[in-house]
């Protein structure tokens, strides 16, 4: 696990976000053990301290459980998975259509652009 | 009590080369110097006696028959003896320096330890005592070997021998009557004295390491005040003759004044160590 | 906790420290940052009553230092505290002798993380190993609170790796650590807290989790801010 933090928002947060991303693209799957914070804090190389809250965020959130005194796991609630997926989806649709707005290009061009590009990457 | 101890060891062993070194010094410079001045002695009683044709009378009432006294006063005796004390006084500031100075931080180390500074403190005293002491051990091992040595070399009708005790006293200057003294009370006066020094110089040690270049003289100034102090009695019955005091009033005055004086610099090297000194 | 009051110092007549106070808490990083002169090796050294201060107060645990302190707190200075002639097995065996919070097995456990081993001296030690020698006494000590200055200054790439990977580790779980540097860029996402210091004073104390979440400022945003008034 490797992840590049930016300098500006709470670490915690951009834990949380890499664990979003991993349970919607299902590198993480429903059930999955997940490391303590102890070996969290190591693999990212981060304090543990903040591993620690970003564990918290996400069990407040139901992105994971813990039962007794097992280790914690990745949630099997479908519900939660789904709404992560949307979630990232409607943020870098979001990041995307502010991006793009103030060039007023037609929607169509956009869209058409998108498959275009979509496509090309997949291929090379 | 056993940190105290396992300190005093390890000051030992940090010392304990240059120790040798000087202990290896002082062997073998003094007895080849009983052999080189014995040979020298007995080569002129034989010119004298076989080239020269004198008796043996003639020769000794001329030369003097030989003692192991002629022997200690030669630099092969004095020298190493002299360098040992040198290197002694010069380790009472190289003990405290070293561990400031170099790319080491060891003082950090010595003042971290989880137990009373002042065993820091005793512990590098203890040491310097225990190498004075071992010096003075092996001299006194040394002098009957080395009388051993003197006699197999000259015959008998050419020496004057004597007893280790009169060795001892009767070597030139009273050198050696001041490292070994011959009773317990003067070997008590001797070392306390000594001791009160070493002290004394610690605590103006102390005085810098904890203020710096105002701390020099507060140094300087605390050594002076003290010797002073502990040398008023005396210095005031030589220059101004008062005689309000015997001599043994005055003796016992001085112990209580070398007493108070050495209690004191504890005292002041404790509060300094502990609150004061600077790494 | 560690509660630094009111500290002040004067080397002669020039004021070192005017005022200082801080908090850290066990379990957490604090980091103290500021240009060279500005005091932070001086603040530790009278945390550790290594050198005398005018006025103020130092409480460790609600407590006044004193020499059994010495088991609870550790402080590792930038420059190794032993010997040269030593070697590294001497150095940890005079740990040994002296400290009853000593953890021979963690002593060991360093020694194979940091690759070290005991038969060298530490005088032919390159810098980087040296300053992992004298991490390793201090990390080795079961001690609450560890005090660390410049941890990471000259010394090469991959000993500073290292050595930052001692933070993410158990070595330095839930203690109390302290630590000074002129550098953040190696320890920006390990700290807790950052006491921003210049000329004898604290500029700022903050949280650095609560800065990007509520400012949405890097510890270096604050930092320009707070120096390049």
């Amino acid at each position: 696990m490797k992840v590049t933090f930016n300098k500006r928002d709470p670490v915690y947060v951009q834990v949380v976000r890499h664990f979003k991303e991993q349970i919607a693209t299902g590198h993480f799957e429903p059930g999955q053990e997940i490391p303590s914070r102890r070996e969290l804090a190591t693999q990212l190389k981060i304090n543990p301290n903040t591993a620690q809250r970003a564990y918290k965020e996400m069990e407040e959130a139901g992105l994971i459980y813990t039962e007794g005194n097992s280790p914690s796991k990745i949630t099997k609630n479908e519900k939660v998975i789904d709404n992560v997926r949307e979630e990232l989806i409607l943020e870098a649709v979001n990041n995307f259509v502010s991006a793009i707005r103030p060039i007023h290009v037609p929607i169509d061009e956009v869209v058409g652009l998108i498959k275009e590009k979509y496509h090309d990457d997949e291929e090379g | 009590m056993k940190n105290y101890l396992k300190l005093v060891d390890f000051e030992l062993k940090r010392f304990i080369n240059i120790y040798f070194v000087l202990i290896g010094l002082t062997i073998i410079s003094q007895i080849t110097g009983v052999i080189l001045k014995s040979r020298d002695y007995l080569e002129r009683a034989n010119v004298a006696i076989y080239e020269n044709s004198l008796s043996l009378e003639q020769f000794i009432s001329q030369n003097g028959k030989l003692s192991i006294h002629q022997l200690l006063q030669t630099g092969w005796f004095m020298i190493p003896i002299a360098l040992s004390a040198a290197a002694l006084i010069f380790y009472c500031f190289l003990i405290w320096y070293r561990d400031w100075f170099g790319k080491n931080t060891f003082i950090y180390r010595l003042l971290m330890l989880p137990t009373a500074r002042l065993n820091v403190f005793l512990a590098k005293a203890t040491a310097i005592f225990l190498m004075v002491l071992g010096l003075v051990g092996i001299q006194l091992i040394l002098l009957p070997i080395e009388n051993t040595i003197f006699k197999s070399i000259i015959p008998v009708d050419l020496r004057m021998d004597m007893p280790l005790n009169e060795i001892i006293n009767g070597a030139g200057y009273g050198y050696l009557q001041i490292l070994i003294p011959n009773s317990f009370v003067q070997f008590l006066i001797n070392y306390g004295i000594g001791f009160m020094m070493v002290f004394i110089l610690f605590t103006s040690i102390l005085f810098e390491r904890s203020f710096r270049i105002k701390g020099i003289i507060f140094g300087i100034v605390y050594y002076f005040v003290a010797v002073t102090v502990f040398l008023f009695p005396i210095m005031a019955e030589i220059y101004w003759g008062f005689g309000y005091l015997y001599p043994s009033e005055i003796f016992v005055l001085e112990i209580i004044l070398g007493l108070l004086i050495t209690v004191f610099s504890i005292w002041l090297s404790n509060y300094l160590i502990n609150q004061k000194v600077t790494v | 906790m560690i509660e630094v009051k009111d500290l002040a110092k004067n080397f002669g007549r020039k004021k070192v420290l005017k005022g200082i106070s801080f908090t850290a808490e066990k379990g957490e990083i604090t980091c103290l940052m500021g240009i060279n002169g500005a005091g932070k090796t001086t603040i530790m050294n009278a945390i550790m009553n290594l050198t005398s201060f005018k006025s103020g107060e130092i409480l460790i645990d609600g407590e006044k230092l004193n020499k059994h302190s010495y088991e609870k707190i550790t402080f590792i200075p930038d420059a190794i505290t032993m010997l040269p002639q030593m070697t590294i097995g001497e150095a940890l065996q005079f740990m040994k002798d002296f400290y009853t919070s000593w953890n021979e097995i963690r002593a060991k456990e360093l020694l194979e993380f940091f690759r070290l081993k005991e038969n060298e001296k530490i005088s032919s030690l390159s810098k980087g190993n040296t300053a992992k020698v004298n991490l390793l006494l201090g990390l080795a000590l079961d001690v609450d609170y560890l005090l660390m200055d410049e941890p990471f200054s000259g010394i090469d790439i991959f000993s500073r790796e290292q050595i930052a990977n001692v933070f993410t580790s158990h070595l330095v779980e839930d203690r109390g650590v302290i630590i000074t540097t002129h550098e953040i860029n190696d320890i920006e996402h390990l700290i807790d807290k950052a006491v921003l210091l210049d000329d004898g004073m604290v500029l700022r104390e903050f949280s650095t989790e609560e800065v990007r979440e509520n400012e949405g400022k890097s510890v270096v945003d604050v930092m320009r801010e707070v120096y390049q008034r």
